[in-house]
């Protein structure tokens, strides 16, 4: 719980909950590609088209919710390392996506989990740094 | 790995240059005979899709054909026709089937499917057989009846003897079959089964009696484009298999064959020929598709290698056994054209210029701009093989700005007073060309 200096609680972000879900996802999909490439079990690539698009569609709605994170008030000022960690990833993940859409073994290896794998680390270092893209916004901030 | 995974590294760099290549296909005529120019295959972003809105016939308009000739629609209002096929009285049959439907695996499917749908792929088959009757040979059949009804996703048909042939896309039935028969009723009989569900990707069972009437053989389509539905599923598919007609006893008798939508026998050599669909998504002058004898026990490449030893880096694992096996086939008849349709002509009814050779139906192509195909042409044959150029016959299908089409033909047949017969599965008519006179 975030808690302003006079004591009242912080009212919650709502995109940061999405940035985690979205990312839990990719990340998958890093997990799904690797499993691709030592098996070669076309499910595996399956598996990794749908988490990256359902990963995308997660990505949207916090995009969306960063906005009225700003609108409510709930949002301080941008924080431009961790949005740009984000949306690279996601930018990322859109060509990985038309990636994977190729057939068979192309379709993962190489391009899309070397993709998958870079990924994966911008968004594990956002993880560490609490998956939020804005600051939280000060008492005086507050419409 | 580590160094594979490196080269993607590399590859990435060179991605965005790539998905802003436009990659328009070139002279298909570069691509005809036995030594295709071959470019060399790209990976693609956004696989390369380019269709025509089907709109179908008005009253009056047809496909055209060259001087000297004359075409008619002899049926429509049919439901997919696929196949034409005369018997020996005269009557002709007309097989109208469609895909029984795939599942979708992959969020592509989706969107494929829908694009590939707007030319009329996606209309749904009559899973019947109707019979046309034209008793003077004006092409104005006096009736017009179905003949064999509930199919499952029908295409090949065959007359030995007094049985009727039936190739649905999961076994030969079998029909009896007395001459000026107009109905048959009679449940069908399973001869054999042949490769159908799970998917049945290219669900379509092409089907011809050898010369002396003791084989039937079979085209059995694979089941994805290359691989991408795994190998399991590739079992005993992509190949020509011989069926012994009495016993229903089958074995492989080619592979490698990606699609061989069409079997024809050449009337002189008694050879069976095939034209075969090649691999999608490599190039849009990758990979031409073919007409080619059928050697037995020979392998023709599909999945990991086409015309020859050229491989295909989407199939994994890898076989340099199997790519050393692969032969090439006889004539290209360039990329994506989809031929669906062999038929050899007979002496000069229909022109002098078609005296020895076969027409080949073209449905047309969904993944290479600008389009090719959607057209029937004919192969000059020389001593049995195909030699020289083809020559388009019946064109005009497709709008002169490419973005509409009217129709799409298929198999092609020839009646017994010698005219070429053409299915259109997307304006659901069958045509007839004669010479004018």
């Amino acid at each position: 719980m975030v808690q302003w200096t006079d004591g009242r609680r912080a009212p919650a972000l709502f995109h940061p909950g999405f940035v985690a879900a979205g990312s839990a996802l990719l990340i998958a999909a890093f997990v799904t590609d690797f499993m691709y490439s030592q098996n070669a079990l076309m499910q595996w690539a399956n598996f990794s088209a749908w988490l990256i698009v359902f990963g995308l569609i997660l990505a949207l709605l916090a995009a969306i919710l960063l906005v009225i994170d700003f609108i409510t008030g709930r949002a301080g000022r941008i924080a431009w390392f961790d949005f740009i960690l984000v949306a690279v990833a996601a930018l990322l993940s859109v060509i990985n996506e038309l990636v994977h859409t190729r057939d068979a073994w192309t379709s993962v290896v190489p391009e899309g989990i070397v993709l998958s794998a870079i990924v994966t680390v911008l968004l594990l270092v956002a993880g560490f740094r609490g998956w939020r893209v804005t600051t939280i916004a000060n008492p005086g901030d507050v419409p | 790995m580590n160094r594979a995974y490196l080269r993607g590294g590399a590859a990435l760099l060179a991605l965005v240059a790539v998905a802003a290549c436009d990659g328009k296909g070139g002279d298909p005529a570069r691509q005809y005979g036995p030594n295709p120019y071959l470019p060399e295959p790209h990976q693609y972003l956004l696989p390369p899709m380019s269709v025509p809105d089907a709109v179908g016939w008005k009253p009056g308009e047809t496909p055209t054909v060259p001087a000297g000739m004359k075409i008619q629609a002899m049926a429509n209002g049919l439901q997919h026709p696929r196949i034409v096929y005369t018997l020996p009285n005269g009557d002709v049959l007309v097989v109208e089937g469609n895909s029984p439907g795939t599942e979708p695996f992959r969020p592509k499917d989706y969107i494929q499917g829908k694009v590939k749908n707007l030319a009329g792929a996606g209309a749904k088959g009559g899973n019947r057989i109707t019979l046309l009757r034209d008793t003077n040979g004006d092409g104005k059949p006096e009736l017009k009846t179905v003949f064999i009804d509930n199919l499952h996703s029908p295409y090949g048909v065959a007359l030995v003897g007094d049985t009727l042939y039936v190739a649905n896309t999961d076994a030969i039935v079998t029909f009896p079959y007395t001459t000026g028969a107009t109905h048959i009723s009679a449940p069908g009989k399973m001869l054999t089964d042949l490769p159908g569900g799970p998917i049945d990707h290219h669900w379509t069972k092409a089907l011809v009696a050898s010369a002396d009437g003791s084989k039937l053989y079979v085209g059995v389509g694979s089941n994805s484009n290359i691989t991408e539905n795994g190998m399991a599923v590739e079992a005993g598919r992509a190949a020509i298999y011989e069926v012994d007609r009495k016993t229903g006893a089958k074995r492989i008798y080619a592979s490698g064959t990606r699609n061989p939508t069409n079997l024809a026998i050449n009337p002189d050599t008694h050879k069976l020929f095939a034209v075969v669909n090649e691999r999608d998504e490599i190039g849009p002058d990758l990979v031409p598709d073919y007409l080619t004898s059928v050697k037995e026990g020979a392998f023709y490449g599909w999945p990991y290698s086409y015309w020859g030893q050229h491989v295909d880096i989407r199939v994994h694992p890898q076989r340099p056994d199997m790519v050393a096996k692969a032969i090439k086939p006889d004539y290209g008849l360039s990329s994506h054209v989809a031929a669906l349709g062999v038929t050899f002509s007979k002496g000069e009814t229909l022109s002098p210029q078609f005296a020895d050779g076969a027409f080949v139906g073209e449905h047309g192509s969904w993944d290479r701009d600008p389009l090719n195909g959607y057209q029937v042409i004919f192969v000059p044959f020389v001593n049995g093989m195909p030699s020289g150029k083809p020559v388009p016959v019946v064109t005009g299908f497709l709008a002169a700005d490419h973005k509409t089409v009217h129709g799409r033909p298929v198999g092609v047949g020839l009646d017994k007073t010698g005219a070429l017969l053409i299915a259109d599965d997307a304006g659901n008519t069958v045509w007839r060309v004669s010479a004018a006179h």
